[in-house]
């Protein structure tokens, strides 16, 4: 079945070279709802909602914020640091609003994860539900990410 | 046909809906029904586009094709008229309301070849409609079409697709939505029976 | 019989052509706006041809409206405001603007608007100071293993105007990964003074589809287009001291308000904090030690904040802000001009207000 122009023109805004170099959707053929569909599954398994886990990267985003240049650790266990480069990026959403490039990277000392994000996937996690195709750059496993912020 | 132009248009809309007792015109239907603001403005410009070339190939087929003795090329000459008249109306929504034509997208030209445009304009020449009784008719038919159109919309904005299994999801549980739809639009078979 | 085939035939052209031509006239009617007019400020106006959207129409007349997403609908740096003629707000537009904006009811993305009649528009006047330049790349140098820095040269006759601290848009080519054009910005790093060329620093940034096109493809020779000059960064002519405080590619828009100093000359006391990680993020160490020699009071403080070891570094440690402290000697009259991310210049705002300063006194160039 065809997807709607709306989903049409959002797939053709996350491949790569439309907003960033490396795209959302990585090598996944899913349609955009599956991949939702899939991941919102996987997350109720799990006993969160995107909004709790975005709230939690959000949390750990600002904390790091205004280090200048450094990382801090969190409740002994989390090293985290935020890298601010110039420029914003749309949502591939076009629903409006721009979002800074802020790269957070998260390592759990204690279950040796390491992962990072930006701001539009943390914008993307909490309104729309999308944490990228399977194969993207900063695709992220709920269930990883979970053990990870936890 | 006897029967008054009135009558045609609500027997139209309910008990020969084009799309739930004819199933014409269902791949715009079941794609675009994903967004209900979408579906209402096709739904308008499909009843607008029925309205309109019902009329216009009613004039073509009793003024150009039955006096030139070409009955046996309507199909082709209906198609055309249609592609025109489409093509028109897109030039129209993109200059005055270009916020639909931006919704809308492809949907538009495809209205073409949606063959409730089409069928419409076969059964008025099959049933031998006057002029009056085609544009009840078209009309009646497009305001079918975006009843349906809605209806499933509304009903897929509340369906929890993960509940669906996997098989069905998308296509396969619209088509057995519709399918219900259909058979409950049969009880209003009884009122009038124009086909 | 063949009559019969003919005649039909006939009459089947017939309609087609006939419907065919009504097309051809519905577009020429419906499609073509004319010839309309643009009025800007009241004071200008220009005639351009309907159809295109009012930025797409503005730059072929040379007057360049910001825009970072090249007319897409997705940056709202085109904001305008337009008085008449513009029809009314587009879906596509409402998401970007606020709400006082949409309640005001003039202010317009003009990568959206579509000029269909005469329209009278009001922009700012620098607006008109900002131009399009062609330029090839006379140089590429190799500052650090992340950032370079790529001197422009402007084709016969371009000549920019420029204050130094403000930056320019530069359109990337095309290259494999990449087959759009993308615009991103950069703080001129070149003294306004050479005003036939420039020099931009360049840090690598690892998605970054205008860092890779630089760092990976990019080859003296090759000609490339820019606009600028835009933004409101730049020295304030006062006597205050004055504090900069800029790492990696922020000391871009540093290094033009110093090499202007240069030239016209200054008394004021001046200090240069750098932040950077390691030895290996430090760059142009030695012209800028120098500059101590040539202003009567002008200090350079690299301060690294996780010096390797092996590096043996002597100089400062730590962050930039514990050392405001022994520099400032009178918060009332110190000026400090930032540059660099939004969580750099809280940092730094704050640490600095802690010293005294006025908010107002603190002028920064904002990442994000």
């Amino acid at each position: 079945m065809k997807e709607t122009p709306q989903e049409l023109r959002v797939r053709k805004r996350m491949l790569p070279g439309a907003i960033t170099l490396n795209g959302f959707i990585g090598k996944d053929k899913r349609s955009l709802n599956t991949i939702i569909a899939a991941d919102e599954q996987e997350l109720e398994a799990l006993g969160f909602s995107p909004e709790d886990i975005a709230d939690r990267m959000q949390y750990f985003t600002d904390a790091s914020f205004s280090t200048f240049d450094g990382f801090i650790v969190i409740d002994g266990i989390y090293k985290v640091e935020t890298e601010v480069v110039r420029g914003k990026l749309p949502c591939p959403y076009a629903h409006g609003g721009l979002y800074r490039k802020a790269v957070t990277k998260i390592t759990n000392t204690e279950k040796n994860i390491s992962l990072s994000w930006t701001s539009l996937n943390i914008h993307l996690i909490k309104d729309h539900h999308f944490f990228e195709g399977k194969g993207s750059m900063y695709r992220l496993e709920p269930s990883i990410l979970v053990k990870a912020l936890y | 046909m006897d029967i008054s132009a009135f009558v045609l248009f609500w027997a139209a809309i309910f008990t020969s809906n084009i799309l739930l007792t004819n199933f014409l015109g269902m791949c715009s239907y079941l794609s675009v029904s994903r967004e209900v603001e979408s579906s209402f403005g096709l739904g308008i410009a499909v009843m607008f586009v029925l309205t309109v070339t019902a009329a216009l190939n009613w004039l073509v087929y009793n003024y150009v094709l039955v006096p030139f003795n070409i009955v046996y090329l309507q199909f082709i000459v209906f198609i055309i008229v249609i592609a025109a008249f489409v093509q028109f109306l897109e030039l129209v929504i993109e200059r005055y309301v270009p916020a639909l034509y931006y919704t809308l997208g492809i949907f538009l030209p495809l209205i073409t070849v949606n063959c409730a445009i089409f069928g419409v304009s076969l059964f008025m020449v099959i049933r031998d409609y006057s002029f009056l009784q085609s544009i009840a008719f078209g009309a009646g038919s497009g305001l079918g079409w975006l009843l349906a159109i809605l209806m499933l919309a509304a009903i897929r904005r509340k369906l929890k697709e993960k509940l669906v299994p996997t098989g069905l999801q998308g296509v396969g549980i619209s088509l057995i939505i519709t399918g219900i739809m259909a058979l409950a639009f049969v009880g209003f078979s009884g009122i009038v029976q124009i086909q | 019989m063949i009559f019969v085939i003919l005649k039909d035939i006939a009459i089947l052209s017939a309609i087609s052509t006939i419907l065919a031509l009504v097309m051809v006239l519905a577009q020429r009617w419906l499609s073509n706006y004319g010839t309309c007019k643009i009025d800007i400020n009241g004071k200008r106006d220009v005639s351009v041809i309907g159809g295109s959207s009012l930025l797409s129409s503005l730059s072929e007349k040379q007057i360049f409206l910001p825009s970072a997403c090249g007319g897409r609908g997705s940056c709202a740096a085109c904001k305008c405001k337009v008085l008449s003629g513009g029809g009314p707000v587009l879906p596509t537009e409402r998401p970007l603007l606020s709400k006082e904006e949409l309640s005001a009811g003039n202010i317009r993305l003009a990568c959206q608007v579509k000029v269909k009649s005469d329209i009278s528009i009001e922009i700012p006047s620098s607006i008109f100071n900002i131009r399009r330049y062609h330029a090839t790349i006379a140089e590429i140098i190799d500052y650090t293993y992340d950032i370079k820095g790529i001197t422009f040269k402007f084709d016969d006759g371009e000549k920019i105007d420029f204050l130094a601290g403000q930056y320019v848009q530069l359109e990337t080519e095309p290259y494999p990964e990449m087959k759009q054009r993308v615009v991103r910005a950069y703080s001129i790093s070149s003294k306004p003074e050479i005003n036939d060329a420039l020099q931009l620093i360049i840090r690598y940034v690892p998605d970054g589809i205008c860092t890779t096109w630089v760092h990976k493809y990019l080859k003296v020779g090759d000609k490339v287009s820019l606009t600028g000059p835009y933004g409101d960064f730049y020295l304030r002519e006062t006597d205050a001291d004055i504090i900069f405080v800029a790492g990696g590619s922020g000391k871009a828009p540093i290094k033009s308000i110093l090499e202007h100093l240069q030239i016209v000359g200054t008394t004021r006391k001046m200090t240069y904090f750098f932040g950077a990680r390691t030895v290996r993020d430090l760059y142009l160490t030695d012209e800028f030690k120098a500059l101590e020699d040539v202003f009567p009071d002008f200090k350079y403080e690299p301060v690294l904040s996780q010096p390797d070891p092996n590096d043996n570094w002597s100089g400062k440690t730590g962050f930039v802000m514990p050392y405001f402290k022994e520099t400032i000697r009178d918060p009332k009259n110190t000026e400090a001009y930032l540059c660099g991310s939004p969580g750099m210049i809280n940092a730094v705002t704050k640490a600095l207000m802690e010293n005294g300063l006025a908010k107002e006194k603190i002028y920064y160039d904002s990442f994000g």
